[in-house]
């Protein structure tokens, strides 16, 4: 079987397209992410829910403007102020950690020193700015970096493997809540990876099964699947999806996977299932079923070990269509504010990016998209490939 | 032909029998009540709303007597949130500003996509070719909110801080034709341009498919120039499942896009169904999908006679 599948033309056909190859080490990293994230730890849960710093911070390449510099003094200064304001300072002091960004000295005394002493030139110039008079005097851009230096001194910066992590979270920036985008999106391929996979999976099984056994029993059966799935496709699908979405609103399992299973399942299975029913129709017809039929062997056994075996080429088409459809469905969800909430996936983050498009920062909207785009894009590829390469009418 | 029609209507009245049973049994699974009204509501207030919607009644009874108000374009139901105003009602008024975006969007993502196809068909496995596909699969991988929030602050923000004067509302919508091209033309190309990729794949295969057959072959055998067999030839009859596609969409011009409507604060019937389901207001929902769902099963019976009139291997019994 193996051997057979191995010298087969679709496989060298296939292993001949450099795109599908590619496509399908690029799925294989993902996966490989999601696996490592899922089984291993790799990112925490805490790790994308937690500050790492000051909101809407920029990334790597994109040097910050002069008001984000300000802002992000502005939010250490709080942070620091509002410790020094509790009942218990130096533990509030002592609790304040961004990824291992800790203070250098927890003695209240002290650190209020410093404080005032930063205070001061900080409020000047926060007031320069507030009047748009920054590029007024040359002399600002030295005060701000003085500024800069005092109030990030009283920081440590972690040492070795956390502040690699550290520096690797804030990569991509920060989105409003101050959380790292970078481990967010990365924690997104999971969630992706598993919707994606459990609703193909149990899409391609369902249709697989029905439609098989539809088109190879016929009579009842056949009109039972043929009515069942036309009163599924007969509600537009994103109405279906929103219909079947809402009925956990309210319940446990509202913002838990278990609702985007649910209606990408009992949407995503008619697509198979005609497709297959088609197929199944055509090979019944065959000689070697009917070989199989005089030979002996039962209906079933027929069905499942003659007929379906033969239409896998178009199981695995589908499931790579249908994977995407579950990873784009996901952000249509997420906008509606009827899919995921509980953890970060590419459809929050874009939804959530909204708000920061329009003050013009692009960083959460461009990695989400960014690390979609790759998957989707390699499964496009893959699906196309997938469909050239068993297609005998190729050559 | 109207035997054929017939029978395509009787063979969907159990399909349209099913959908509203799964609508019903779909949108009961969580009390709809409760859900309006919030889990510490009074005992009394939940009864009197449950029994005035019916709830309180047998399924089967229910099941009946929605279907009886369907079939008789009963549409008289109050919505919950929307006081003295009934589904009848929302959906005159919402239907407008779905066309409006719809219809344009349609026609022009049509057009567009057949005019692409057309030319990478023409220049198959060639350089423009190459290009246009790969655009195509690249614009395909990205999300479509993605499109309408980067379409937003482009089309609207941007373009209107460079100008000076608003050309594009940033959302809402007026009706007027005046209006139009303020509030929908930006809507309507985004949608365009999401659709385009998809639609112009799909033609392409359609005339791909189309080179490969008998009829081309002795067209060149005849002498026919490459235009010629493109167009006088080819195109005729890849006008088949041209059409077909272009009437499978049409019951979402009803539906509106959804997504841009919300967006976009358009009030059509797309918001005016995610607005009903997100704010518990279960009468609106259940017969704002009902009527989709009809109207979705009316077009595909239309596109299966028009089908059958312009393919003549249809046959019609």
């Amino acid at each position: 079987m193996i051997r057979r599948f191995l010298g087969s033309r679709a496989l060298r056909k296939f292993s001949r397209d450099k795109l599908a190859l590619v496509s399908l080490v690029v799925i294989l990293l993902y996966l490989g992410v999601a696996g490592a994230v899922g089984f291993f730890g790799f990112i925490d849960r805490e790790d994308t829910t937690d500050r790492i710093g000051p909101d809407n911070q920029v990334g790597w390449f994109e040097t910050p403007t002069v008001e984000q510099r300000i802002h992000a003094l502005e939010f250490y200064l709080d942070q620091i102020d509002g410790a020094l304001g509790r009942r218990d300072p130096a533990k509030a002091l002592a609790a304040i950690d961004f990824f291992g960004l800790r203070l250098a000295s927890t003695d209240p005394d002290e650190v209020g020193e410093t404080l005032d002493e930063v205070a001061e030139p900080f409020d000047e110039l926060y007031e320069v700015l507030e009047e748009d008079a920054f590029d007024d005097d040359p002399a600002n851009e030295e005060r701000l970096g003085d500024v800069e230096e005092g109030i990030l001194g009283m920081f440590v910066e972690p040492e070795g493997g956390a502040g690699r992590f550290r520096r690797l979270a804030l990569a991509f920036g920060t989105d409003r809540q101050g959380r790292s985008i970078l481990l967010r999106a990365l924690y997104s391929i999971k969630v992706a990876v598993q919707i994606g996979l459990v609703s193909a999976l149990i899409s391609v099984l369902i249709g697989t099964l029905l439609g098989g056994a539809a088109a190879f029993f016929g009579g009842w059966v056949d009109a039972a699947v043929v009515w069942l799935y036309s009163t599924f496709s007969a509600i537009p699908y994103i109405v279906l999806l929103m219909v079947l979405a809402s009925m956990f609103l309210g319940s446990s399992y509202e913002g838990t996977l278990v609702p985007v299973y649910v209606a990408f399942c009992s949407t995503f299975w008619i697509g198979p299932c005609r497709v297959i029913r088609g197929e199944v129709m055509k090979l019944r017809e065959l000689e070697y079923v009917q070989a199989a039929t005089a030979v002996g062997f039962g209906r079933m056994r027929v069905l499942m070990k003659h007929v379906l075996p033969n239409t896998t080429h178009l199981m695995f088409i589908n499931f790579s269509l249908l994977f995407i459809g579950a990873i784009k469905a996901e952000v249509i969800l997420s906008f509606l504010n009827l899919g995921v909430k509980n953890e970060p996936s590419w459809g929050v983050m874009i939804n959530q990016s909204r708000q920061e498009v329009i003050s013009g920062f692009m960083w959460q909207i461009g990695t989400a998209t960014f690390f979609m785009f790759a998957l989707v894009l390699a499964f496009n590829v893959l699906s196309d490939a997938l469909q050239d390469a068993f297609d005998p009418k190729h050559v | 032909m109207w035997a054929y029609i017939l029978r395509r209507l009787l063979y969907n009245i159990p399909v349209y029998l099913g959908i509203i049973a799964l609508l019903m049994v779909a949108l009961r699974v969580n009390d709809p009540v409760w859900g309006f009204l919030g889990k510490n509501a009074d005992q009394e207030a939940y009864e009197v709303k449950k029994h005035a919607m019916g709830l309180d009644r047998p399924f089967h009874e229910q099941y009946i007597g929605f279907l009886g108000e369907l079939a008789t374009f009963d549409f008289e139901r109050e919505s919950w949130t929307q006081q003295g105003r009934t589904v009848g009602d929302l959906v005159a008024d919402s239907i407008g500003p779905s066309l409006a975006i719809t219809v344009p969007a349609m026609a022009l993502t049509t057009l567009v996509a057949l005019v692409i196809a057309i030319l990478s068909a023409y220049t198959r496995g060639r350089l423009p070719d190459k290009f246009m596909m790969v655009s195509a699969v690249l614009g395909m991988s990205i999300s479509f909110l993605v499109y309408i929030i980067f379409g937003q602050y482009w089309g609207a923000y941007v373009l209107n801080d460079r100008l000076g004067t608003e050309v594009f509302a940033i959302q809402g919508y007026e009706s007027g034709l005046a209006n139009w091209k303020h509030y929908c033309l930006l809507p309507v190309l985004i949608s365009t341009i999401v659709a385009v990729g998809y639609d112009t794949r799909f033609y392409r295969a359609v005339m791909v498919e189309e080179t490969n057959r008998d009829y081309i072959v002795t067209a060149r055998a005849k002498g026919a120039g490459k235009g010629r067999i493109m167009f006088v030839h080819m195109l005729k009859n890849a006008m088949i499942p041209i059409v077909t596609r272009v009437m499978i969409t049409m019951p979402f011009l009803v539906m509106g896009s959804l997504l841009l409507e919300v967006y976009f604060n358009i009030p059509g019937m797309g918001r005016a169904l995610y607005k009903a389901i997100s704010e518990n207001d279960f009468p609106v929902t259940e017969v704002l999908v009902a009527l989709f769902a009809g109207v979705f099963i009316l077009t595909v019976i239309l596109t299966d006679v028009i089908y059958a009139l312009v393919d003549p291997r249809v046959r019609l019994q």
